[in-house]
């Protein structure tokens, strides 16, 4: 089915001489390309241009409304993972993954449940008690979850007192400090006119940046 | 050619097994044949895994699609640019790959080292010879990429569309020629705890290796951040994905082991840490490669689950126990020769940035693998998401951006109340004056503005280091001041490099601090119909939806929708963003259709859009548009990261430091060793 009509699609595309190689970005290209959707658009008794091959466009999709882009939705979304597998919050997927169709659907469960005077952190909760803690895409602040946030800081405090130890043994130690640094090679001549005692400090300073 | 590659394949097992152990008996016993024969072995072992790279590459070239990896990722229309990338598209092939680089990094470090470290050199090639007998097991044991199908397929099914892009060709290369090229100073670090020859030499041996494969890494990890910026369409370039963190986490460690391989070399102190840092480091990268195929953890990025994950997993396993094992055999030898004389000073400054390093590495690690920790404690999946990475690693990194500036203003040994005063001054001076100024504009997240003000005082520590540095030429050798600049850092590039990648790390920070600014939304649209969206900036552009038009292109079919875009009620241009769906070689439709995402890019912010596909059929579009602030200096911020790491390590820098010459000097023993 589908490639019966990809092929007439093809076919009439190719009529119409729009099967050309048609360029990636740029403003000539783009005129073009509205040439190409004013010769595809209208169709009689059609007031909304239809595209020629539908099926290659993705998933169909419904018009955004005002809910959608509500911050609560976002912010809920934002907090909950799809479940397709992608890693990815239903926010960011559902606008992302266009072919998916499990964020959608969980984001018209969000619309519904707010749509119900559900609070946000009611549809959360509706969404624990459905799945688990495994929705949230980070892990609640409690219980065993609580080792996720705390533990690097853990490693810090852990790290610093490890790191101050062994300052303070290298302090206590009776070794002999480091030999001194060998200067580096001057073997440029100095400018004339410098005081001998502003010579000796330049080197210094120079040593130091070119240490 | 193909079958040939195959029994390439099976050789280079062979040689690899020979290679292994004969090293480590040179090394031994002494015997300088021996020596020969491990060396040889490794050439050896390079030119057969480039037989059969090229027999790979033959099948893929040629379309041989009853070799079931060609019939896997490539078909007879993908175009020939991408048959490069599906050599590493797919598991097995992505093995040998692996394994060609590493042999070629073996061999190279052997040919560079000729006649030098000769103590070291056969457990070096031995310990190469290891890593990539183990790759080469791997892949004729469970992965092979020349095995064959009962019967011959007439297409192949193509390549992922995600990774027929630009940024796949370099990406993933990239980061394996970083995460290989750790294997030459694991190799260099094994054999001198073996050798037990512990002066720096091994450190002299590995200081471009180390270098170019944390450049490797650099440039992998942008560029990846660049494909998923470009190619995934969700607006963003970094998710704290598992394979992301696993190509982060030997970066963080190399990055550190640059900073305090200073101290080893400047005082001779650090010796175990170093030690240990490489080691971790080989184990993380190969901690990546075993996250990428074992299936323990879902990403986006990873290989299909396979049995190949038990490989690195034992391997990884007794390469730990291996490495850490020596170090622990050595540890007694490896006292450090000198005392810390205050705790104001650079070593200590070097310390704590290593020490924060390791914190926001082992935070990512624990992050990481905590969905699999809590499900086998409690048998509870949960989910480990960006913001619970950003809770943690948001205050870590801000730590670490302060310590950048810090470090190179404070005196090695002891620095005096007058050396801070006249080194914090201009710096400080700039962080309060941007805070000043942020808090003024009334910016409001709290984070932006340490990021920014941090940002600040880092510029002004190296401008100042620079400003400084030219000033004394210019004043002791009466240079003119250009000539001063460059005649100061081309005496000292692995100083003066490391503050160029300093500013690129600020511009990347500067960079995330943005995405506080970022807006979004989601708009449908008729043709002729506008949305007008409001930057951070207070800049107003209006996005007109001009129509959507379909047409087929290579192998594709494309789904074209165009806006044009006002700014501020003037014309800036038009953009273009498409769903493409690509089709096999009879014009089936191969995978999900893919969006090309359209970017308009300038210092201050992208906009982005994403045409998320149509309503009903029709031209009536769904656009997800994006308001990135700053995404333009993360590029960049890379580019001039990548820039320093390159001054730092062009050829003709002088060597080793003299103190770290005289350390390896005394017939490759330590001078002095305390305790």
């Amino acid at each position: 089915m589908w490639r019966a009509s990809t092929v007439s699609a093809l076919a009439l595309c190719a009529a119409a001489g729009l099967a050309a190689q048609t360029p990636d970005t740029g403003p000539t290209e783009a005129q073009d390309s509205t040439a190409i959707v004013n010769a595809v658009r209208l169709g009689p008794g059609d007031s909304l241009g239809r595209l020629s091959v539908p099926e290659v466009a993705g998933r169909s999709l419904r018009p955004v409304t005002a809910a959608d882009n509500s911050a609560i939705v976002k912010d809920i979304e934002e907090k909950i993972r799809c479940t397709c597998g992608c890693n990815l919050s239903v926010y960011t997927c559902r606008t992302t993954d266009f072919e998916c169709t499990v964020s959608p659907a969980m984001h018209q469960v969000v619309l519904k449940r707010l749509a119900a005077g559900m609070t946000e952190a009611q549809v959360l909760a509706s969404f624990q008690k459905q799945y688990g803690d495994m929705i949230f895409m980070e892990p609640p602040k409690h219980g065993f979850n609580l080792l996720a946030y705390v533990m690097p800081f853990v490693g810090l405090a852990v790290g610093l007192g490890l790191v101050t130890g062994i300052v303070r043994r290298w302090f206590h130690r009776g070794g002999a400090p480091g030999a001194p640094e060998a200067a580096p090679e001057a073997a440029e001549v100095p400018a004339a006119g410098v005081a001998a005692e502003d010579l000796e400090r330049l080197k210094r300073e120079l040593d130091d940046f070119e240490a | 050619m193909t079958d040939l590659g195959n029994v390439a394949l099976w050789i280079a097992f062979l040689i690899g097994l020979w290679g292994s152990v004969v090293g480590f008996v040179a090394g031994r016993t002494k015997r300088q044949d021996l020596a020969r024969s491990a060396e040889h072995a490794m050439f050896a072992l390079w030119a057969l895994l480039v037989v059969a790279a090229a027999g790979l590459m033959h099948a893929l070239l040629t379309h041989d699609f009853n070799v079931e990896f060609v019939a896997a990722y490539t078909s007879r229309n993908l175009p020939v640019f991408y048959t490069w990338s599906a050599f590493y598209g797919g598991q097995k092939g992505s093995l040998l790959f692996w394994a060609l680089v590493t042999s070629t990094f073996g061999s190279a470090a052997l040919l560079v080292n000729r006649g030098r470290y000769k103590e070291l050199t056969p457990y070096v090639a031995s310990t190469v010879a290891i890593v990539v007998t183990f790759f080469i097991g791997t892949m004729v044991f469970a992965a092979n990429p020349f095995e064959r199908l009962g019967y011959t397929p007439v297409d192949g099914r193509g390549l992922n569309p995600q990774l027929q892009n630009p940024g796949m060709v370099f990406h993933p290369p990239m980061l394996y020629l970083g995460y290989t090229s750790i294997v030459v100073p694991f190799a260099f670090a094994v054999a001198a705890l073996i050798s037990g020859k512990l002066d720096t030499g091994w450190l002299h041996a590995i200081r471009k290796w180390t270098l170019l494969s944390w450049l490797f890494l650099s440039c992998g990890i942008i560029l990846g951040m660049w494909w998923a910026y470009v190619e995934l369409g969700w607006g963003g370039y970094w998710a704290w994905d598992p394979v992301e963190n696993a190509s982060f986490l030997p970066w963080l460690t190399m990055s550190a082991f640059l900073h305090s391989v200073m101290i080893q070399e400047k005082r001779g102190m650090l010796k175990r840490w170093n030690f240990g840092l490489v080691i971790g480091s080989f184990l993380l990268s190969i901690f990546g490669t075993f996250l990428t195929r074992s299936g323990v953890i879902s990403s986006v990025h990873a290989f299909s689950q396979s049995n190949v994950g038990w490989f690195f997993l034992v391997f990884l396993g007794l390469a730990a126990v291996a490495g850490f094992g020596l170090l622990a055999y050595r540890w007694p030898a490896l006292e450090a020769e000198a005392k810390l004389e205050s705790m104001v000073s650079r070593e200590a400054a070097f310390l704590f940035n290593n020490l924060i390093l390791i914190v926001i590495a082992f935070a990512i690690f624990w992050l990481t693998l905590f969905p699999v920790i809590s499900e086998a404690v409690r048998g509870t999946k949960v989910t480990v998401g960006p913001p619970a990475f950003n809770l943690v690693n948001v205050p870590l990194g801000l730590l670490l951006l302060l310590l950048t500036g810090i470090g190179p203003l404070i005196a090695w040994r002891r620095a005096s109340v007058g050396n801070l005063k006249r080194q914090f001054l201009w710096p400080t001076a700039a962080m309060l004056v941007v805070a000043a100024a942020l808090l003024a504009v009334r910016m409001s997240y709290g984070y932006s503005i340490v990021a920014y003000a941090l940002a600040a005082f880092v510029v002004g520590t190296v401008l100042q280091e620079f400003w400084r540095g030219t000033g004394a030429r210019h004043r002791l050798h009466a240079e003119p001041y250009p000539l001063a600049f460059v005649r100061l850092v081309g005496r000292n590039r692995r100083r003066y490099g490391g503050y160029v990648v300093h500013l690129g790390i600020v511009m990347l920070f500067c960079a995330f601090a943005g995405l506080a600014f970022k807006k979004d939304t989601e708009v449908t649209l008729k043709p002729g119909q506008s949305v007008d969206v409001r930057s951070p900036y207070g800049e107003d552009f209006r996005i007109t939806h001009q129509g959507v038009s379909q047409y087929q292109i290579l192998n594709r079919y494309v789904t074209a929708a165009t806006v044009d875009v006002s700014k501020d009620g003037k014309y800036i241009g038009t953009m273009r963003s498409e769903k493409r769906q690509y089709l096999d070689s009879m014009g089936r439709p191969t995978f999900e259709p893919a969006t090309a995402v359209a970017i308009r890019s300038n210092m201050m912010e992208d906009l982005y859009v994403v045409f998320a596909g149509s309503v009903q059929g029709t031209e009536e579009a769904v656009y997800k548009i994006v308001i990135n602030p700053l995404v333009w200096w993360v590029w960049y911020g890379g580019m001039v990261l990548a820039f320093g790491g390159l001054i730092t390590l062009w050829p003709g820098a002088q060597g080793p430091t003299p103190a770290s010459r005289r350390r390896a000097e005394p017939a490759g023993y330590v001078a002095r060793v305390d305790g």
